[in-house]
């Protein structure tokens, strides 16, 4: 039974280690946000585009902030 | 005014191919496949639809979501370039990217996380985009050499996300560094205690079977090292605040946890060379469950803030179109509030809100001025009237001189009453009563005699015993079961539609005597209605065609109540609209002119004796007649008002039956006031009409003053004239629609329509008071129970160890399972805005 005496160290620092890891996420803020998280898993992942379909494009001038169906380049 | 014969054909009603509400007769198009409720919607549809996004809407149903009417600024966001302000809005990452927080308007659903997150494939320079759906705050990381961040901002706002500055990102940040900090305390001591616990278990184990020395020591020091984390770290908000307390002579709630702990861990240490009880896992156990109540307790507290926060939107505006170049229609030129110099010139599309106090140089329109001072009806103003900030412009463009603007309005002023009245508020952390205090004394006290008492045994027994007391005794019901009852109980109100941003507000509803309303837009909807008609159905049913092509209130007021009855197309020709008179045109071949008795009789029609006395009697009763007439005679009469809310009068009946006495503030006329009360049934005195904002603050604070007077005084106002009163009285509460400064000052939000979550607040209240109370009594009876045993011995450490645990599950279990907020989990009513 004198193995105790190395198991427990190791199974401690196994923890220790466990809780470094737990240290690291909570300071990385992966704990900030529980919900939005939880939200993201169910979108589907698509392809990504190379160019997207249709070309943004500012307005020129704030005027144009409203675009009708011939706004778009 | 539109002049000429252009044919509109009323089409069947429709929905919104973007939000789905029910599309307005006036914005019906014949001839397209698809309706939208507003410009916003038409445009965002298209907008998404051009980038490929159509899986959005397929989302949106999937998530359950529900969709609102859009409203893009339409501003520039050129303000988002400025090279001064990038390092107080932005932080750089890496050389060459940018990173900022923006809060963004209108999101309320996955498919918004989905859609905002796409923003980097569609505008390229942008790397990435993260929303937090609870807060609505996205951090966006871009690239300043490839696009710029006002078109990041054009984007969202075209998207129908309206992005602002995050002006609370350094208190943001603070209160999330705290959130971090505990619960790397709760997990630190979880870890422990874990541990400490299989530790101790070997320990009980080798008692029973006599486990070698080597052994059992090797387990002792063992448990000492692992405790040492949970008491130099995780354990040390307990110790400051105790240690504080004693300083400033008070006896705070964590003193006996902390001295619960300081002594039973030098019992222990002192007891690990030798024989003697360990209770390092008991310790440990309990500082993990105590810190675990607290992460609840702020987590719920955080998610009724951060909501809270995001119902206010943008609380005033920020920026204003001004005029640069000569003339009333010069180009307009975006700019912030703050920069705006007096003698300026602004100008004020049709459904924005006035940004500055001033007077009007050119245009005709209507404001809605309920938000600034109660008055039901909306002003009509023309060339040289004054307008005040905040009010929201019904009709058509106005030009506006600048007088004062940002916090030298009237608006600015009353925002600033607001804050200073917050200030006066006393920061209460933890729900302390009267009788925590004084358990607490009690246990100090029975501590003290139970260690003179048996001082004749000598020092081991007296610790043993005071030890085993101080751990049975912990007061786990006031560090658990109290939080934790507020904390369930606030996140069941959230999802009942109230959202208690002061917990202190439940206790202090407890002595609720006094509940002080307002009137427009809290106990009436807040915007004009046709309350009364009479008159043939074809008057009706024409006059609303005709209506349908104004955006006048009354018009309004006219498609709000026959407009969804529309079933037949109507050919509406040569309409003609006198801004302020009235409407007039030919529908189905008919001359039909609605609007002021002057107006249709200059038109040529006659009035029956009989709808003029109606009309009389209508004035008689507040309203205003509108008249339609019909070929030349007038054929019906319409009383249009601010309608009393359907559950305005049960709800305060109700009220009155628990006992509560009743006042109406308003800033509305004390005619309007007078003849709303009566129609609740309160006593006129108690109705108080006319009141400027700091009128009402001062009627709040002359109540509270008075002589003899118990009980609290509860305030339930919407806008921002309500503000003041809000902040200075005891509970502050909001209603649905309510301006943001009146979000800001008050203690609970609603956001169910109505006053009926009044009386949902006050029940739930009760109920979780009662939860407390409960738990806390029961508490007592265990605490009492384990103090005698404790004290006579009877109690070894494994006992000890297994009742602490025991009696806090249940304590927690109890406060979790009762029924606290019950109210329906409806979500907020939205209405197209018309």
């Amino acid at each position: 039974m004198e193995t105790i005496f190395v198991l427990l160290p190791v199974a401690l620092l196994i923890a220790g280690i466990a809780l470094a890891m737990f240290v690291w996420a909570v300071r990385t803020g992966q704990y900030d946000d529980l919900e939005t998280p939880a939200v993201r898993m169910l979108f589907d992942d698509e392809p990504p585009r190379e160019t997207p379909r249709d070309a943004p494009g500012e307005p020129t001038h704030p005027s144009d902030a409203a675009p009708t169906r011939s706004d778009h380049p | 005014m539109s002049v000429g014969s252009e044919r509109h054909l009323s089409v069947a009603p429709a929905a919104c191919a973007h939000c789905g509400l029910a599309v307005p007769p006036a914005e019906l198009h014949a001839g397209d496949d698809r309706q939208f409720c507003c410009a916003g919607c038409r445009q965002v549809y298209e907008l998404i639809h051009a980038w490929g996004y159509e899986h959005y809407y397929r989302l949106v149903q999937e998530q359950q979501g529900a969709l609102e009417p859009v409203r893009p600024s339409g501003r520039d966001f050129a303000d988002l370039d400025d090279a001064r302000r990038q390092d107080e809005i932005s932080d750089a990452v890496g050389d060459d990217r940018r990173r900022t927080r923006l809060y963004l308007e209108g999101v309320h659903c996955a498919a918004c996380v989905w859609l905002v997150e796409k923003l980097p494939e569609a505008l390229p320079g942008v790397c990435s985009v993260r929303l937090n759906l609870s807060s609505s705050v996205a951090e966006v990381v871009w690239q300043p050499g490839r696009v710029a961040l006002s078109a990041v901002g054009r984007a969202l706002d075209r998207l129908g996300y309206t992005p602002h500055v995050h002006t609370h990102a350094r208190a943001h940040d603070a209160r999330r560094a705290e959130d971090r900090a505990l619960l790397l305390k709760v997990g630190v001591a979880a870890a422990c205690a874990m541990n400490l616990m299989f530790l101790q278990g070997a320990l009980y184990a080798g008692e029973a079977s006599r486990m070698a020395t080597p052994y059992v020591a090797f387990f002792r020091w063992l448990s000492l090292g692992v405790s040492l984390p949970v008491l130099l770290f995780s354990a040390r908000p307990f110790f400051q605040t105790a240690w504080a307390g004693l300083r400033a002579r008070v006896v705070h709630v964590d003193l006996p946890i902390a001295l619960a702990l300081a002594v039973a861990f030098v019992y222990s240490a002192v007891n690990v060379p030798g024989q003697g009880p360990l209770y390092f896992d008991s310790l440990a156990a309990l500082v993990a469950a105590l810190l675990g109540a607290r992460q609840v307790q702020r987590h719920a507290q955080r998610a009724a803030l951060e909501r809270a926060d995001s119902l206010r939107g943008a609380a005033f505006v920020e920026f204003a179109r001004r005029l640069e170049g000569e003339g009333l229609n010069a180009a307009a030129r975006e700019v912030p509030v703050e920069a705006l110099e007096p003698g300026e010139r602004v100008e004020v599309r049709s459904g924005e809100l006035v940004p500055v106090d001033g007077v009007v140089l050119a245009g005709r329109s209507s404001l809605d001025n309920a938000v600034l001072t109660g008055e039901s009806r909306p002003v009509e103003v023309h060339e040289g009237d004054a307008v005040s900030a905040g009010a929201t412009n019904l009709g058509a463009r106005l030009v506006v001189r600048v007088d004062a603007a940002g916090t030298r309005t009237r608006a600015g002023a009353l925002y600033a009453l607001v804050q200073e009245a917050l200030s006066h508020r006393p920061q209460v952390l933890q729900v302390t009563d009267a009788l925590a205090r004084r358990f607490v004394a009690a246990v100090l006290g029975l501590a003290a005699v139970t260690a003179v008492a048996w001082a004749s045994d000598g020092v081991q027994v007296v610790l043993q015993r005071v030890v085993a007391l101080l751990v049975i005794t912990c007061p786990c019901a006031l560090g658990l079961a109290i939080p934790l009852a507020v904390s369930v109980g606030l996140m069941r109100g959230a999802r009942a539609g109230i959202f208690v941003k002061n917990p202190d507000a439940l206790e202090r509803l407890r002595r609720v005597h006094t509940v002080l309303l307002d009137k427009t837009g809290t106990l009436t909807e807040g915007r004009a209605t046709l309350v009364d008609w009479r008159g043939d159905d074809l008057a009706a049913a024409l006059a609303t065609a005709l209506e349908a092509q104004s955006s006048h209130a009354v018009a309004q007021a006219f498609r709000a109540t026959f407009g969804r009855r529309v079933e037949v197309a109507r050919a509406v020709d040569d309409v003609r609209e006198v801004p302020g008179q009235g409407i007039a045109g030919r529908v189905d071949g008919h001359a039909v002119a609605v609007g002021h008795l002057a107006f249709v009789t200059a038109e040529g029609a006659r009035v029956p004796d009989d709808l003029s006395a109606h009309a009389a009697s209508l004035l008689a009763d507040g309203q205003s007649p509108v008249y339609v007439a019909l070929d030349g005679r007038v054929a019906g009469v319409g009383g249009v008002g601010d309608a009393l809310r359907a559950d305005a009068r049960s709800t305060l009946d109700r009220l009155r039956a628990q006992g509560l006495e009743l006042r109406v503030l308003s800033g509305d006329h004390p005619a309007v006031v007078a003849r709303v009360a009566g129609r609740l049934g309160l006593d006129p005195e108690h109705a108080r009409g006319g009141l400027s904002p700091e009128q009402k603050r001062d009627a709040v604070a002359a109540l509270a003053a008075e002589p003899g007077r118990q009980g609290a005084i509860v305030m339930v106002g919407d806008g921002v004239n309500d503000a003041a009163a809000l902040a200075l009285a005891d509970v502050g509460v909001a209603v649905l629609g309510g301006a943001g400064a009146s979000i800001v000052a008050a203690d609970v939000v609603l956001t169910r329509p109505g006053v009926a979550p009044l009386l949902d607040l006050l029940s739930g209240a009760a109920r979780v008071r009662a939860v407390i109370r409960r738990n806390l009594g029961l508490s007592l009876l265990y605490n009492l129970a384990g103090a005698v045993l404790a004290v006579a011995g009877l109690v070894g450490p494994l006992l000890a160890a297994v009742l602490m645990p025991v009696s806090s599950l249940a304590v927690t279990l109890m406060s979790t399972l009762s029924p606290t907020f019950t109210g329906a989990r409806r979500a907020p009513v939205r209405e197209p805005r018309t």
